[in-house]
């Protein structure tokens, strides 16, 4: 079944590989003792993530006071955070999904790690609707279920709830979707293992077998699957930003908000995607995996985005002048010249002129420039649902109720807590499965292997 | 038979189909007429902006697939070159617009109207129009016509040479390809800032007050997709005259799941419009589904029928995109599907110019449905286009020798 | 499940390639292939096989309609017949602001029932009694099997050996 493989095509795995080693590599950060970096990566992650529990209890014992909202800026860091998070959990799905109907085949070196990123970065989203209900102990109010209040249902007609929805959706099969993936490397791990170990992951991994009957369910399982949470990753952040474009507030109500979005999404969750592998492929010896030809295409993808929501920017700026709507047209003279003006350049030069650069090769292979972009792009990210919510917030159709604001310690401690939760939950995950979908590598390794293509090819095959 | 001969049989019946169309668009000057010819001037634009727009998406395609190093679609990539060369007629369409502007021939657009920016009767301004005459006037329209259309003839052009020059002196170290990359990379941001630029212009700017930031957008890929339902017409054609024998099943496929797959993602910017637009409910932006929805109801819910229930109830199973009856099928609805929501677009708004506010929308073949002779201006000018395509099909190889994906193109299976 | 002890034959191949062959040719002969282990799913492998197309996209369908219909019904029935609200003054009955949900639970139905499906038709759970015959296959082993119960042994030795089995072993199952 050696694929024909285009000449040009750069390798996808490096280093003569053959199955039996790719298992060999994979498997191996699950079955060695940590090292001194995980240790100590885990133990500042697990402070921040005890830093978030102690921020979540201060809130709700003070109240939501503790915070800096007020009117009419009812939204602040929460909802900033909460959609960047939601937006950084999108690159995943797109990897799996999308690159998967695509046929991109550099996605099998990224996809696992990228669907992980997704599931922990919705449990960070999730947070914060829940924490700034205020009254926590009262979340289970958003289920439409008979109560005793009288027979009283959510509003299905509210953005908040399709929200509630899709979120949880999103979630839901996200997981399925990872975990299907993941149970034949459970098994690959389970066979190398003895003891305990190896029961507990014959649990794991659902006994699974390699029967070809179940291979054939499970590839027909994947693409279905694949197919549904295309649209289904689609949705989520076009229903995050239906919250605001529903409105009647200016700088919301737009149209384009819901590919706009997306595209940002998409843009930030492969910033993050870049940022947590280019540690990962070096901490667990993965570069002949991960290699510098995903960070060069990952880069292009970047690129691709970050112009798209260039577009969509200055579309926004072009409709406000063209509408004559007074309003309108103030709400981003606001975002540029009005008092958080540092916020929209920030989203400005972090999110469209800066990533200009990767159209040199040479800095889309650089793994320096390309970890340097990445986190300022994910802070470009976060300073655009900033400048979205609180710039407009700040000033609405009312100058007497115009006012600044600044969040308190808390505030700032729930974001970087939930920092804490992503990347404890992502180390826990690099100890216990295989970071790279093992069976998906070695089903391109005829084709993609350096020894089947690029300039090392072995002739003879 | 790698090489396309255009045949005199084929020439004689799109001459055919062009005389036919010239008739129904004469007919139009006088049939239903208002007396300023707008059943003429609109089908005119109505027609020109599709089919450039078709001309359009297989470049951007073209130069999308090259960056993504997609490689299947290289086989037939000569069809999306043929196609991108149409830009250079839609020019010549478009021109004709531009002097009807100049010349104050039609009212298509109320902005040209030198009455508009007036005070009206009462003494009031249209302050609205007053604040967008920066950007819509006959210079902009002009300039941003010739310049953004010009140059995505450029990009055609050069792309057309290299690939055609690759067949007779390319060698393995792809430098035409190289050059091929890296012109379709530069092309792409251009093409996402200049198309909405020109959508504006051409489309948005009919309902001269209104406005939506998702238009362009939902324009664009109103066009993609019929780029692709016509591009799978025509491989089904070419394949039965013999033609592209090495385009497989698989490749109808993939041609079948991108019109699948892009007829959902139209649907979702439609219902994105629409129901933010809907929810909101201001009146100087609901007015325009507003229109649309009470006059023009056949239409408007013909659009989603025949742009999302066909081509995904059809096309969700996987064996019809393998059978190209059934494909063939789907493709000629979603592409008269899309002429249609082009229609939609177009014509309530240009008639409500014509009318200078004052009328009703009350039922008119060529407004509220396209009558017979409408049907016939699309046959002449679908048949100008095959025309102009089968010409430059039969000036080069339909496969490209020695394109460095060719070979993986060759043995794709989904 | 037959409590009766079952003894297998089963090889081991290190390609793909050589097991597509191998299963070819098993086919010529008429040998009744047990079963085929692999580590990835092997293209081309299903037809050989004679295994019929998965039809778990059809489930899929029926699910995913039950949860469009679900959420439209259920939704249409709170507001128009059991608590009639109206919300920004819009219609009891606002279909627009219903297709978001009807389509995350259109989702959700045919996603959570396909995969439930799916482990239940394969028979796998959390402690599930599967056939493993060797601890490679999930790493680097090819492995066709066959029941030797009224089978000539030697014949598919034979077998084994003539088509390049890098190691041929028995289980009882």
């Amino acid at each position: 079944m050696s694929a024909v493989v285009s000449p040009i095509r750069e390798p996808l795995i490096i280093g003569h590989k053959d199955y039996h080693q790719i298992t060999e590599d994979i498997c191996a950060p699950t079955e060695k003792t940590p090292s001194l970096m995980w240790v100590i990566a885990f133990s500042i992650s697990a402070s921040l993530l005890a830093f978030y529990v102690f921020c979540v209890g201060w809130t709700i014992w003070v109240g939501i006071g503790s915070w800096d909202l007020n009117r009419t800026i009812n939204w602040g860091w929460d909802i900033t955070n909460f959609v960047w998070w939601v937006g950084i959990g999108h690159a995943g799905t797109l990897i799996s999904a999308i690159l998967l109907l695509f046929r991109q085949k550099w996605r099998t070196g990224v996809n696992r790690a990228a669907e992980a990123m997704t599931i922990f970065a919705v449990m960070c989203a999730g947070q914060f609707p829940l924490i700034h209900m205020g009254r926590l102990w009262l979340g289970f109010f958003i289920f439409p279920y008979p109560n005793t209040r009288g027979p009283l249902w959510v509003n299905f007609n509210s953005p908040l709830l399709w929200d509630v929805f899709a979120i949880s959706t999103y979630f839901t099969v996200s997981l399925l979707f990872w975990y299907t993936g993941l149970v034949p490397d459970l098994a690959t791990v389970r066979d190398r293992a003895k003891g305990l170990r190896r029961k507990l992951y014959d649990m794991a991994s659902f006994s699974w077998n390699g029967s070809a009957k179940h291979w054939q369910r499970w590839e027909s399982l994947s693409l279905i699957l694949a197919g549904l949470a295309t649209p289904l990753v689609l949705s989520v952040h076009t229903i995050v930003s239906f919250d605001f474009a529903t409105s009647v507030i200016p700088g919301w109500h737009t149209t384009i908000f819901p590919p706009y979005f997306v595209a940002g999404a998409i843009f930030s969750g492969f910033a993050m995607v870049q940022t947590l592998m280019l540690i990962a492929r070096k901490v667990l010896n993965l570069e002949e995996y991960i290699t510098i030809e995903h960070i060069d295409v990952m880069n292009k993808v970047i690129l691709l985005t970050g112009s798209i929501v260039g577009v969509a920017y200055l579309t926004e700026l072009f409709i406000a002048w063209y509408s004559g709507y007074i309003y309108e047209q103030f709400a981003f003279y606001n975002r540029v010249m009005g008092p958080y003006w540092w916020s929209y350049l920030g989203m400005m030069s972090c999110n469209v002129i800066s990533p200009q650069i990767f159209w040199s090769r040479k800095i889309r292979r650089s793994i320096w420039w390309t970890f340097f972009m990445s986190i300022f792009i994910n802070i470009g990210m976060w300073f655009e649902r900033f400048v979205i919510i609180a710039t407009t917030l700040a000033r609405d159709y009312l100058p007497s109720s115009w006012s600044y604001y600044s969040p308190t310690w808390v505030e700032i401690g729930l974001f970087a807590g939930t920092l804490g939760l992503f990347f404890t939950l992502f180390l826990i995950f690099t100890r216990l499965a295989p970071v790279v979908a093992i069976a998906e590598v070695k089903s391109i390794l005829k084709g993609y292997g350096d020894q089947y293509t690029g300039e090392n090819a072995n002739q003879h095959h | 038979m790698n090489q396309f001969s255009f045949e005199s049989k084929q020439k004689s019946v799109l001459i055919g189909g062009m005389i036919l169309g010239l008739i129904c668009l004469a007919a139009t000057w006088w049939v239903g007429d208002d007396g300023h010819h707008t059943r003429f001037w609109s089908n005119f634009l109505h027609n020109s902006v599709f089919f450039t727009g078709i001309a359009f998406l297989a470049l951007f395609i073209n130069t999308a697939f090259t960056t993504a190093l997609a490689g299947w679609h290289v086989v037939f990539k000569r069809v999306f070159e043929a196609y991108s060369l149409f830009l250079i007629p839609g020019l010549v369409l478009m021109l004709v617009i531009i002097a009807g502007i100049w010349g104050h021939f039609h009212h298509l657009y109320h902005w040209a109207d030198p009455q508009a920016l007036l005070p009206n009767e009462e003494g009031y301004i249209d302050e609205i129009l007053t604040g967008k005459s920066g950007f819509l006037n006959k210079y902009w329209y002009t300039f941003g016509t010739l310049i953004i259309v010009g140059m995505w003839i450029f990009f055609a052009l050069r792309l057309r040479r290299f690939s055609v020059e690759e067949d007779k002196s390319g060698t393995t170290d792809y430098a035409h390809y190289k050059k091929t990359r890296l012109w379709s990379a530069i092309f792409l941001p251009l093409a996402g800032f200049s198309s909405a630029a020109i959508v504006w212009q051409w489309v948005m700017s009919t309902d001269s007050h209104w406005y939506s930031t998702l238009f362009a957008w939902y324009t664009t890929i109103s066009w993609f997709v019929a780029a692709f339902a016509s591009i799978i017409l025509l491989m089904i054609y070419l394949k039965s005259k013999g033609y592209y024998e090495n385009v497989t099943d698989e490749h109808m496929h993939d041609l079948g799941k991108y019109l699948f797959a892009f007829s959902i993602f139209w649907t979702y910017l439609w219902f994105s419009q629409y129901m933010l637009i809907w929810y909101s409910n201001n009146g100087e932006e609901t007015i325009y589904f507003h229109l649309r929805r009470q006059n023009y109801p056949v239409l408007f819910y013909g659009n989603l029928v025949l742009n999302f229930l066909v081509p995904f109830f059809v096309l969700m199973r996987n064996d019809t995109k393998r059978k190209f009856g059934t494909l063939a099928l789907v493709a000629i609805l979603t592409l008269i599907g899309h002429w249609i929501d082009f229609f939609l677009m177009l014509k309530p708004g240009i008639r409500e110019t014509a009318m200078h506010g004052h009328g009703e929308h009350t039922f008119a073949l060529g407004y509220s449905f396209p009558g017979v002779l409408e049907f016939g201006i699309l046959v002449g000018f679908a048949s100008g286009f095959l025309y102009f395509v089968f010409s430059k099909l039969s000036q080069a190889s339909l496969v490209p020798e020695n394109d460095p994906y060719l070979g993986e193109s060759l043995h794709h299976h989904v | 499940m037959e409590n009766q002890n079952k003894e297998v034959l089963y090889g081991l191949y290190d390609d793909e390639e050589v097991l597509m062959s191998a299963v070819k040719k098993a086919n010529e002969e008429h040998l009744d292939i047990m079963d085929v282990y692999t580590p990835f799913p092997v293209h081309g492998l299903d037809p050989l096989l004679g295994l019929s197309e998965s039809r778990l996209h059809i489930a899929g369908f029926i699910y995913g309609a039950i949860g469009t219909l679900t959420a439209f019904l259920f939704m249409t029935w709170v507001f128009t017949r059991d608590w009639p609200i109206i919300f920004g003054g819009k219609p009891y009955f606002s279909f627009p602001a219903f297709v978001p949900i009807m389509f995350e639970l259109t989702v959700l139905f045919s996603s959570v029932g396909m995969v439930i499906t799916f482990y239940t038709i394969c028979g796998l759970w959390p402690g599930s009694k599967t056939i493993r015959l060797n601890d490679r296959i999930t790493d680097d082993k090819f492995c066709i099997a066959f029941e030797t119960d009224n089978t000539d042994v030697q014949k598919l030795k034979d077998f084994f050996s003539s088509t390049g089995a890098g190691s041929v072993e028995t289980a009882t199952i």
